[in-house]
């Protein structure tokens, strides 16, 4: 199949997934906003009005931009992967009959997940500017630069999550669990400057810290980010594609047999 | 030689057992860490195959003797466990029922859907979107979702979609079956075409009678291994034979009706062939029909004799109160009469040759019993009869040359 084709085939799976994820919802598209809007209403509410959580530094911003900067991107990122994991199992009867590059299907439903919280961020972010909360929109370009590297890291491990997934079934039961423990893991809800010093450097072990940091410094001017996490983050999220494909090819040829 | 399209060296499949959940695991980490894996279950072995461009192939055996696994080799659906195939060109599959549609969708966006897997880019979709509703006929079907569609009306989308790809290889089972009378026909007209414009055909089949329609090379396998590969008439003669040693005991006594009508056909015979294999004819050969009717009351019967083309197609008929011709009187209520074609004209094909018993007065029909004709020859005339003809100049016109 040549470039050209699997292009529109790519497209088409695209246009699929979308249409899967918001004609049979009942608010239709707006579910994309509406969705990631009400856990942000719920995260503040408990952590503004129960915990009176406070960002340490005398610049510091409010915390629903605090928080907004660091969850869309969190929420691009875990959706694909989740929704990734189970889209070889899910089109078992398309694969078992047709011969496809199958990649595209993963590819496909990582771009949806992303799309439809990329533009749901900048929305947001639109809004919280209009109501003054002090976004730095000259950084947008910049943040939104970040989701590549974000978009290689979820792409390389939903690739290899999907491939295993046809093998060992409860992995996407494993992940519901294990992707809470990489967000909390991260400084999303909390400043990484409010943890005890001794703990703070292994938070740089998760590769998720890098981006909320990195949503942080362009859009809030929160906190700060060195040039060299910005190269190790773009090396770990290469190698990571990298891998994902490898483990994808080495197990594609056996999908059949396990699905 | 005409190019190669398909060849398979010592290909075969092999499924991994997998019975417990820990098997998984295992054959995961075999496969990640070895890439190999352990106990398998052979469905095919050893299969070598060559198909050409132009040639027509039909693969037949029993049910679980690998075709349909044969077949996802060819399209790729399969990796092979050993050996390899390589396929050159573009490949249209109409495996399953249904395969590749998704019932929730419209017909309109699984026909793009199918385009898109089968590499046609969008500009192109929409060049052929008219022509492939007009083959599918299903009217405003069309933008129903699929799931409401009846099978029959699934077929005739899948088959459109493929029609309209003009694929070098068409790789197809007895999906057609499902189709009505007149789609069946639509198809199978199709399908000559594509033949007689030098497309290639792979067809899996339980009907012979397809099979030596559309084919003139035939595979059999059997238990996951070639039994033979041959000119089409070879193999699947060799096939039923098979199958009747399988299933000796059964005699098919004749239909008890048939003792009770008035006038009923006791056996018939093309150049003195009773079997229900076909008798093969080269064109422009001579050919015998002969019959014998019995007759309840004794009465002389008038006997008609008609030709059609293997999907229905009617060539010629006559009958012998047409012709003032009598059938013979062998004894009491038996008659037998013959027919003899000098040169019979018809064009390479498939065609069944019917008797039917009248009343004397020749307007009643009574009984039919058919028998299959297969004409070979190379000739790439079009039609089912070559009709006398002859090229001439125009006369007072050669002052041109």
């Amino acid at each position: 199949m040549n470039a050209m084709s699997s292009t529109t085939l790519t497209l088409r799976f695209l246009q699929r997934e979308f249409r899967e994820r918001f004609t049979g919802s009942l608010s239709g598209s707006a579910w994309a906003l509406l969705q990631p809007l009400l856990q942000l209403g719920v995260y503040s509410f408990v952590f503004v009005h129960v915990f009176k959580a406070r960002i340490p530094g005398a610049d510091a911003p409010g915390y629903v931009p605090f928080l907004v900067t660091a969850l869309w991107p969190w929420t691009a990122f875990s959706e694909a992967v989740l929704r990734s994991t189970t889209v070889i199992q899910n089109n078992a009867a398309l694969i078992g009959k047709v011969a496809l590059p199958r990649e595209v299907l993963v590819f496909a439903s990582v771009c949806t997940s992303f799309a439809v919280h990329v533009a749901g961020f900048v929305a947001i972010l639109l809004v919280l500017r209009v109501g003054n909360a002090g976004i730095a929109l000259g950084g947008l370009p910049l943040a939104l630069m970040s989701y590549v590297p974000l978009f290689a890291l979820a792409l390389g491990i939903s690739l290899a999550c999907a491939a295993v997934q046809v093998f060992v079934r409860d992995l996407a039961q494993l992940l519901v669990q294990l992707l809470p423990l990489m967000m909390f893991g991260a400084p999303v809800f909390y400043d990484r400057a409010l943890l005890p010093p001794a703990v703070q450097p292994w938070l740089s072990l998760n590769p998720f810290t890098f981006y909320a940091d990195a949503f942080r410094v362009t859009l809030l001017h929160h906190g700060s980010v060195a040039w060299s996490s910005v190269a190790i983050a773009v090396a770990v999220a290469a190698l990571v594609l990298v891998a994902g494909i490898g483990v994808f090819r080495r197990l594609d040829a056996h999908f059949e047999d396990f699905l | 030689m005409s190019e190669l399209l398909i060849e398979a060296r010592g290909l075969g499949k092999a499924y991994p057992k997998v019975h417990r959940s820990g098997d998984r695991l295992r054959a995961l980490g075999r496969l990640l860490f070895r890439g190999e894996d352990g106990d398998r279950i052979s469905v095919l072995r050893d299969v070598d195959l060559e198909v050409r461009r132009g040639e027509s192939l039909g693969l037949i055996g029993a049910n679980g003797a690998g075709k349909s696994t044969l077949l996802k080799l060819i399209t790729g659906v399969l990796t092979p466990s050993s050996g390899s195939v390589r396929v050159r060109g573009k490949v249209g599959a109409l495996l399953e029922l249904g395969a590749g549609f998704h019932p929730e969708y419209s017909g309109r966006d699984n026909i793009a859907m199918a385009a898109a897997l089968h590499g046609l880019d969008g500009a192109e979709l929409r060049r052929r979107l008219p022509e492939i509703i007009a083959f599918a006929d299903i009217g405003d079907y069309i933008d129903e979702p699929v799931k409401h569609y009846s099978s029959g009306m699934v077929v005739r989308l899948g088959f459109a979609v493929i029609a309209s790809l003009k694929p070098d290889l068409l790789v197809t089972d007895e999906v057609l079956a499902v189709g009505d009378e007149s789609f069946q026909k639509k198809c199978v007209r199709w399908m000559q075409d594509y033949l007689d414009g030098g497309g290639t055909l792979i067809l899996v089949s339980h009907s012979m009678y397809h099979v030596q329609k559309l084919c003139r090379h035939a595979c059999w396998l059997r238990d996951g291994e070639v039994a033979m590969t041959g000119d089409v008439f070879d193999v699947t003669q060799a096939y039923l034979a098979w199958h009747e040693r399988k299933s000796a005991p059964q005699e098919t006594s004749p239909n008890p009706d048939r003792r009770n009508v008035e006038f009923s056909v006791l056996d018939m015979s093309l150049d003195g062939q009773t079997g229900e294999q076909p008798v093969l004819l080269g064109q422009g050969e001579p050919l015998e029909v002969r019959c014998r009717i019995r007759s309840r009351e004794d009465r002389m019967p008038s006997v008609a004799i008609g030709v059609t083309r293997a999907d229905g197609t009617p060539v010629y008929g006559v009958s012998t109160d047409m012709d003032g011709h009598h059938p013979q009187r062998l004894a009491a209520g038996e008659y037998a009469c013959r027919l003899v074609f000098d040169a019979l004209p018809l064009l390479p094909g498939s065609y069944t040759v019917r008797v039917h018993p009248l009343d004397p007065e020749g307007v009643r029909v009574f009984d039919t019993m058919e028998r299959t004709l297969t004409v070979r020859g190379a000739t790439r005339e079009f039609g089912l009869v070559r009709l006398a003809h002859r090229w001439d100049t125009l006369p007072g016109e050669a002052r041109h040359e």
